[in-house]
C-alpha cells in the first residue's frame, strides 16, 4: 500500500534559515507516530507543509501520492497548535460548519463527544476556557474519518484528567487504515500509545524507529532517550 | 484506569504479563471471551497495535485463541492455566528466596521465618 | 463549495452590515418627513440654504463613513479569513486557493453593491418629496439647457458605474493584500503600501491617458453642446481602463494566492 505521507528531500527555507533541510520520510498507514523534537526542530514546519499552508522551497511532500491540494485535504484531519475557529461562532455552528465542507464527517460522533465532555453546543466559542475551546478543536478533528490525522499539541494546555480523555479520544476514534501523527513537547503522556517515534533536529530527521524497538534497543523509555539526545 | 506500565521494558511485554495475570488469578475465567483489541488498548491507553502484538504472543504461547469471526477466548485448558500458575508461583518464591539470601538469611533460617510468621498471624487470628 | 464558502462568509457579515445599514435608512425616514418634507423652496431665503449646506454635508459624513465601513469590513474579512488563525481553518477545507478567491470577489461584491444599493436608496428616499420634486421641476428645462443632458440620465450612467467600479475596488483590495503576503515580516505594511501604489499608478496612467486623448476641458474647450458626450466619454475610458487594472491585478492574485502563499 502506499505510504500516506512521504517527503523527498524536503527544504524549507525562511530567509536564510533552513527549517526543515533535505528531508526524507515515509509514513505507513495504520500507526500512531510521535513527531518529537525540541523547539525550533521543523516540526511545526512539516505539519504545516503537509497541509498546504505553506510551499515547500525544495523537494517534495505527498499525501497518498498527491502533492497537498483538495484531493488531500479531503483526507487529512488537521488540528492546529493554536484555536483557529472565528470566535463569535456558536459551537453547533461550527459543527453544521463542518458537516457542510467535510463529506466525512460525522455529526453523531461529535455531538455525543460534546455531551461527554458536557460542553454546550448552544455557547460562543469565545465564552470558553482555554482548555475548553482545546477539547471542541479535538472533538471536531477527530470526528472526520480521516486517513491522516494531524495533531499539533494535542494535550499541551489541558489538565492531566483531560488528557486522558483525549488520548481516550484519539485512540477510540482512529480506524486501523488511518495513521495519526501527534507533535508534542510532553512525550511520557503519550508513550505508552505510539507504534513509532520520529526524532527531528535542526530540520533533520535524527530517530525514526518504535517505541518497543527503542526500549529493547537502549533499554529506556522514549522520554529518557529524548532527554539523552538533546540533551542542552 | 490506565495500566501501570514501566518505562524501561517493551510495552507489548508488559502487557502480556499483565494479561496473564489476569488469567492465573482469575479476573478471566477459563472460555471467557476477551475484550476487544480496540477495548483492552483503550482501557490500558496503549496503543492497539501494541495490544494486537501481546496478544497474538500469547496466542502463540497457546493461553488465548481466537475464532475468526467471534473475537478471542480464553483457553478452556485447566490444567495449563493451573501449571502456569504454579510456574509463576514457584518463580515468585525463588524470587523470594534470592532477596532472602542478599539479606543474608540461610534458606533455613528464611523457612523458619516464614513458619513464625504464618504461627503469628494465625495467633492474632484466634485472639 | 463555492456556494458554501460565499454562504458562510454573508452570514458572518451580515449582522453588523444589516444593523448600520438599516439604521442609515432609519435616520434618511426621519430626516424624510422632519426635515425634507419641510422645506419650503418657494422662497428662498438665507437661513434655508445655510440650513442646506449643513444638512448635506453631514449626509455626505454619514455615506462617507458607511462606505469606508463597507470597504473596511470587505478588505478585514479577507485578512483575517484566510491570513489570521482563522486561515487555518479555511486553507484546510476540501476548497482550491482560486475558490477561495472567487468566494471572497463575490460576497466581495456583493456587500459593496448593497452598500451602494442601500445607500443610493436612502437618498432617493430623501429627495423625492413633493416639494423637492415640483421645486426642480421649475429649473429642470433650465438645468438640461446648462448641462447638454437631463439630470436622470446622468445618475443613471453614474450608478451603472458604480456598480462596476464595485467590482475592481474588491479586487484591488484583494491584490493588496496578496501583495503584501509576498512581505513576510511586513504584511500589513506591504498590502497598504501595495495599494497606495497602484492607486497612484492608475492615477498617473489616467491623467496621461485624458492628456493623449485629448478629454482636458481647458484643451478642448467646453460648450454644453459637447456636455453629455463628453461625460459619457469620460466615463467609459476611465471604466476600460479600470477594468483593464482589474484584469491584471486579478490573474495576479490568482497567481500569488495558487502558489505564494506561506501561512505564519
Amino acid at each position: 500500500m502506499r505510504p500516506i505521507l512521504e517527503c523527498q528531500r524536503l527544504t524549507k527555507k525562511y530567509g536564510s534559515f533552513f527549517a526543515l533541510s533535505e528531508l526524507t520520510l515515509s509514513l505507513d498507514r495504520g500507526q500512531i507516530v510521535g513527531l518529537l523534537g525540541p523547539n525550533g526542530s521543523g516540526k511545526t514546519t512539516l505539519i504545516k507543509l503537509a497541509n498546504g499552508l505553506l510551499n515547500p522551497t525544495d523537494g517534495h511532500i505527498m499525501i497518498n501520492g498527491l502533492a497537498p491540494g483538495t484531493e488531500s485535504k479531503k483526507i487529512v484531519s488537521y488540528l492546529p497548535d493554536r484555536s483557529f475557529f472565528s470566535e463569535h461562532m456558536k459551537v453547533k455552528e461550527i459543527i453544521s460548519y463542518y458537516t457542510d465542507f467535510y463529506d466525512n464527517f460525522s455529526t453523531d460522533r461529535a455531538s455525543k463527544m460534546l455531551d461527554t465532555l458536557e460542553i454546550d453546543i448552544n455557547s460562543r466559542f469565545s465564552a470558553l476556557s482555554k482548555g475548553t475551546k482545546e477539547k471542541v478543536q479535538l472533538v471536531l478533528v477527530m470526528s472526520r474519518d480521516a486517513d491522516l490525522y494531524i495533531l499539533d499539541e494535542p494535550i499541551g494546555g489541558v489538565d492531566p484528567a483531560a488528557r486522558d480523555y483525549i488520548l481516550q479520544t484519539i485512540l477510540t476514534n482512529y480506524n486501523e487504515n488511518a495513521t495519526v501523527l501527534i507533535s508534542t513537547h510532553l512525550i511520557s503522556d503519550i508513550e505508552n500509545v505510539l507504534d513509532r517515534v520520529i526524532f527531528l533536529q535542526n530540520g533533520q530527521l535524527a530517530l525514526n524507529e518504535t517505541v518497543d524497538d527503542i526500549r529493547l534497543k537502549y533499554g529506556k523509555s522514549v522520554d529518557a532517550l529524548f532527554r539523552e539526545v538533546f540533551k542542552c | 484506569m490506565p495500566w501501570n506500565l514501566d518505562n524501561d521494558r517493551p510495552i507489548y511485554l508488559q502487557l502480556m504479563e499483565r494479561i496473564q495475570h489476569d488469567i492465573i488469578s482469575g479476573v478471566y475465567q477459563p472460555g471467557d471471551k476477551l475484550p476487544s483489541v480496540r477495548d483492552l488498548a483503550v482501557e490500558a491507553a496503549v496503543n492497539p497495535n501494541t495490544m494486537q502484538k501481546a496478544l497474538s504472543e500469547l496466542e502463540r504461547c497457546g493461553l488465548v485463541y481466537s475464532q475468526r469471526t467471534s473475537g478471542r477466548f480464553i483457553t478452556d485448558d485447566t490444567a495449563m492455566i493451573k501449571k502456569m500458575r504454579t510456574e509463576l508461583a514457584q518463580e515468585h518464591i525463588r524470587d523470594f528466596f534470592d532477596q532472602m539470601r542478599k539479606l543474608g538469611f540461610s534458606d533455613r533460617d528464611t523457612l523458619e521465618m516464614i513458619r513464625d510468621t504464618i504461627r503469628g498471624i494465625n495467633n492474632e487470628t484466634n485472639t | 463549495m463555492l456556494g458554501k464558502l460565499i454562504k458562510y462568509d454573508l452570514k458572518s457579515a451580515a449582522k453588523i452590515f444589516f444593523l448600520l445599514h438599516v439604521i442609515y435608512l432609519l435616520i434618511c425616514l426621519v430626516a424624510r418627513f422632519f426635515y425634507m418634507d419641510r422645506l419650503r423652496f418657494e422662497e428662498p431665503v438665507e437661513p434655508l440654504v445655510f440650513s442646506l449646506i449643513l444638512f448635506v454635508t453631514l449626509m455626505t459624513l454619514l455615506i462617507s463613513a458607511l462606505s469606508i465601513f463597507t470597504w473596511m469590513q470587505v478588505a478585514f474579512r479577507f485578512y483575517r479569513n484566510l491570513f489570521s488563525k482563522e486561515g487555518y481553518l479555511s486553507w484546510t477545507l476540501p476548497v482550491s486557493a482560486p475558490q477561495h478567491l472567487w468566494s471572497k470577489i463575490i460576497s466581495g461584491y456583493i456587500l459593496m453593491a448593497a452598500d451602494l444599493l442601500i445607500l443610493s436608496a436612502g437618498v432617493l428616499l430623501l429627495v423625492t418629496g413633493d416639494n423637492v420634486t415640483s421645486a426642480y421641476s421649475m429649473i429642470a428645462d433650465e438645468l438640461e439647457n446648462e448641462l447638454g443632458f437631463s439630470l436622470g440620465s446622468f445618475v443613471c450612467l453614474l450608478f451603472i458605474t458604480c456598480l462596476i467600479n464595485c467590482l475592481c475596488t474588491v479586487i484591488m483590495l484583494y491584490f493588496s493584500i496578496l501583495v503584501g503576503q509576498l512581505f513576510p515580516s511586513h504584511r500589513v505594511l506591504g498590502a497598504i503600501a501595495a495599494y497606495f501604489i497602484t492607486s497612484f499608478v492608475v492615477q498617473i496612467l489616467t491623467m496621461l491617458l485624458m492628456l493623449v486623448f485629448g478629454f482636458f476641458p481647458g484643451y478642448r474647450g467646453y460648450s454644453s453642446a459637447y456636455g453629455l458626450d463628453y461625460t459619457i466619454r469620460l466615463l467609459y475610458m476611465s471604466l476600460i481602463l479600470m477594468l483593464i487594472v482589474t484584469a491584471i491585478q486579478y490573474i495576479a492574485a490568482h497567481y500569488i494566492i495558487k502558489r505564494k502563499i506561506n501561512l505564519i
